[in-house]
C-alpha cells in the first residue's frame, strides 16, 4: 500500500480523496490554487502544496507545478479526481515516467478509450452496439453529408478528443450540418486541441444509462451495475439514480456484460465507467467510456456497500480485486442531486459569493459530499458544483420520500444554489413515475 | 467632508505626528499612506502576487491606492517597506548554483533586477531565479534544499532609497 498519496484536485473530490486515504492509513498530500488557500478540507490532508495562482491552466492544469509538487513531498502516487487532468493520458505517462503511480488506468489504455470514435471501434469489434454513424473521424464536408443523409436527420457532431457532454452540436438539414461541422471542429480545436470530429445518429428520446466497471491489475473485471443519468441540462447531469428505473433485468444483464466485455477487451484497470442511450424499445447504445472516477460514484457506493475510492488506491496499489461478481449485492435505491451554485431563476446562471449559512441535512440514509462550510467563498474560477446529496432507502419510493425531506432541510443561503430547483423537480409525476429520458429537465423548466 | 479633503487631513496627521505609515480602514474609505516610499508601486513581472478576491473587496475611492504585499497562505508577518521575493513554481530551494559553491546572495547583498538570487529546481531542471526588483537582501526565509510552494515568500529585501 501506497505510504503517501499527492489528491490533484480541489473541493469535494479532493476531500473525498483525503477522507478515503487517511481510512486506509495512507498520508494525502492536498494541493491547492492561491484562490482555494485556506479551505478548511485542506487541513484534513497531512500536507498541502500551494501550486499556482487562480486560474486552472496555471494551478490545476499545471503538469509541471503538480510533479514538481508530488516530488517535493515525496508521494508514492497521484490520484487525479475527475476533471481536470484525470483523463489526461499525457500527464499519466509522465507520472509513469516520474516513477509516481498514477491511480486510474494506463496511459496507453486512457488514450485508446479517449479517443471516442476509436472506442466506438472497440466496442463494435467486441458485440456492443453502438450508435449508427461514422466509421471514425470524418473527414470532408461531402463524407459528412453523404453519411447525414444515410443515417437521417437529425445528426449529432461530436469531438473525438471531447467526452463529457462537451464538443457535441445537432445537425438537423444539409445547411446546418455544414454550420455545426465547422463549428463544431472549431471548438475542438479550441478545447481539446484536436479538431477531428464523427457523426452519430441522434437517438432520441433516450434515457442515459451507465455502467460501473472495477478492474485490477491481475486480470479481474467486475461490474458494479448500473447508473440511470437521464436527468440533465445541456448535457450536464444533474440528478443520478441507481439502479436505473427504466430498464428490467433481462436489459440490465445486457448492458452490464456488454460493458465487461469492453473493459476486458483493453485490460482495463482502476475505476471506469461505460456509458450507454437506451431506446424505448428498449435497445442501448454504446456512446463513450469514462477512464476516472465519476461525479455520481457515491450513488454506487451506497447501494453496494464499496468505498470505490479505497479500491481505485488499493488497485493502483497492485492488490488484486478478491471481491466476486457473483458476490457483489445490490442493494436498495440511491439517488444523488448535484449542488451547483447556480440561480435556477436566471438561466441557471453561476452564483459564486460567500456562503453565509451553510446547513447541510441529516438522518439515516442520508449523505453529504461536500467541500463547503459556513464562511466558505464560492470562487467564480471553477466549477459550479459545491456539493453532492446522496439518498439511499431500500426502495425507491422511499428514497423519494426520503430526497423530499433533506432537500427541504438543506440550507445555504448567501449564493444561489439549485436546490429550490430540485425541491420542485422531484415532486413533477414525471420524475416521481421514474419514467423520463434526457429530455424531462428542458421539458420540465419549459412547461415551469 | 470628501475624500480628497480627508486625505490632506490624514497626511496632515501622519507629518505633525512624524509617522511612517497610516493605514485607515473604513467602510467608505481604505486607504494605506507610507512615507519616502513611492506611493505609486507597480509590482514588477515575475513576482507573484495573491490574486485579487472575487467578491466582496471595497474599491478604494481615492487613486492612493497600495496593493496589498500581505494576503500569501502561511506568508510571514514583516514590516511592508520590505520587497518580497516569492517562488514562481512548485519545487526544491538552493542558495548556490552547486552543492560547496558560494551562494549566489547573502544578507547585505545590493541586487538588481538582472542578478540571479537562487536556484528552484523542479523536475530536475535547475531553474535559476532572478530577482526582478533593485535593493538590499535583508532576509532569506528559506533554508538550502527545502521544499518550497506557488507563491511562497523567499527572499526580502529593503527597496534602494531614492
Amino acid at each position: 500500500m501506497f505510504t503517501r498519496v499527492l489528491v490533484a484536485n480541489r473541493g469535494e473530490i479532493a476531500l473525498r480523496i483525503i477522507r478515503a486515504c487517511k481510512e486506509l492509513g495512507v498520508e494525502a498530500v492536498a494541493v491547492y490554487s492561491k484562490a482555494d488557500a485556506g479551505s478548511q478540507y485542506l487541513e484534513l490532508a497531512d500536507d498541502s502544496v500551494c501550486i499556482g495562482p487562480a486560474p486552472p491552466a496555471e494551478s490545476y492544469l499545471n503538469v509541471a507545478h503538480i510533479i514538481s509538487a508530488a516530488e517535493v513531498t515525496n508521494v508514492d502516487a497521484i490520484h487525479p479526481g475527475y476533471g481536470f487532468l484525470a483523463e489526461d493520458d499525457t500527464f499519466a505517462e509522465i507520472c509513469e515516467e516520474s516513477n509516481i503511480v498514477f491511480i486510474g488506468p494506463r496511459s496507453d489504455v486512457m488514450r485508446k478509450m479517449g479517443n471516442k470514435a476509436e472506442a466506438r471501434r472497440i466496442a463494435k469489434e467486441n458485440r456492443v452496439p453502438v450508435i449508427p454513424g461514422s466509421e471514425g473521424v470524418v473527414g470532408d464536408e461531402d463524407e459528412a453529408l453523404g453519411l447525414a443523409h444515410q443515417l437521417g436527420y437529425p445528426v449529432m457532431i461530436k469531438a473525438a478528443a471531447g467526452g463529457g457532454g462537451r464538443g457535441m452540436r445537432i445537425a438537423h438539414n444539409d445547411i446546418s450540418l455544414k454550420n455545426m461541422l465547422a463549428l463544431a471542429r472549431n471548438e475542438a480545436g479550441a478545447a481539446f486541441k484536436d479538431s477531428s470530429v464523427y457523426v452519430e445518429k441522434v437517438v432520441s428520446p433516450a434515457r442515459h444509462v451507465e455502467v460501473q466497471i472495477l478492474g485490477d491489475s491481475h486480470g479481474n473485471v467486475l461490474h458494479l451495475g448500473e447508473r440511470d443519468c437521464s436527468i440533465q441540462r445541456r448535457f450536464q447531469k444533474l440528478i443520478e439514480e441507481t439502479p436505473s428505473p427504466g430498464i428490467d433485468s433481462d436489459l440490465r444483464s445486457k448492458i452490464t456484460r456488454a460493458a465487461v466485455r469492453i473493459a476486458r477487451a483493453v485490460n482495463y484497470t482502476g475505476a471506469g465507467t461505460i456509458e450507454f442511450l437506451v431506446n424505448p424499445e428498449g435497445q442501448f447504445f454504446f456512446i463513450e467510456m469514462n477512464t476516472r472516477l465519476q461525479v455520481e460514484h457515491p450513488v454506487t457506493e451506497e447501494v453496494t456497500g464499496l468505498d470505490l475510492v479505497k479500491e481505485q488506491i488499493r488497485i493502483a496499489a497492485g492488490e488484486e480485486l478478491t471481491l466476486q461478481q457473483k458476490r457483489v449485492e445490490f442493494r436498495g435505491c440511491a439517488i444523488e442531486c448535484r449542488i451547483n451554485a447556480e440561480n435556477p431563476a436566471d438561466g441557471f446562471r453561476a452564483s459564486p459569493g460567500t456562503v453565509r449559512r451553510f446547513n447541510p441535512p441529516g438522518g439515516r440514509g442520508v449523505r453529504i459530499d461536500s467541500h463547503c462550510y459556513s464562511g466558505y467563498e464560492v470562487k467564480p474560477c471553477y466549477d459550479s458544483m459545491i456539493g453532492k446529496l446522496i439518498v439511499h432507502q431500500p426502495t425507491r419510493a422511499e428514497a423519494l420520500a426520503c430526497l423530499r425531506r433533506a432537500l427541504t432541510e438543506f440550507t445555504i443561503e448567501g449564493i444561489h444554489t439549485t436546490i429550490p430547483f430540485y425541491r420542485d423537480l422531484i415532486n413533477h409525476g414525471g420524475y416521481a413515475s421514474g419514467r423520463f429520458d434526457t429530455h424531462f429537465v428542458e421539458d420540465f423548466l419549459e412547461g415551469a | 467632508m470628501d475624500a480628497v479633503e480627508r486625505v490632506r487631513q490624514l497626511i496632515e496627521i501622519m507629518s505633525s505626528n512624524d509617522l511612517a505609515e497610516l493605514e485607515v480602514d473604513e467602510p467608505d474609505l481604505r486607504i494605506k499612506l507610507r512615507r519616502n516610499v513611492p506611493i505609486q508601486y507597480s509590482p514588477p513581472p515575475g513576482l507573484a502576487y495573491a490574486a485579487l478576491p472575487p467578491q466582496g473587496s471595497v474599491p478604494p475611492q481615492t487613486a492612493l491606492q497600495v496593493p496589498g504585499l500581505g494576503g500569501e497562505p502561511g506568508g510571514p508577518v514583516h514590516d511592508n517597506t520590505l520587497l518580497e521575493i516569492t517562488s514562481p513554481m512548485v519545487g526544491t530551494f538552493y542558495r548556490s548554483s552547486s552543492p560547496g559553491a558560494e551562494p549566489y546572495v547573502s544578507i547585505g547583498t545590493e541586487v538588481d533586477p538582472e542578478t540571479v538570487v537562487c536556484i528552484i529546481e523542479a523536475m530536475k531542471v535547475m531553474n535559476e531565479m532572478k530577482a526582478e526588483v533593485p535593493g538590499t537582501v535583508v532576509e532569506i526565509l528559506v533554508e538550502d534544499g527545502e521544499p518550497v510552494e506557488f507563491g511562497q515568500v523567499l527572499f526580502l529585501l529593503e527597496p534602494i532609497a531614492e
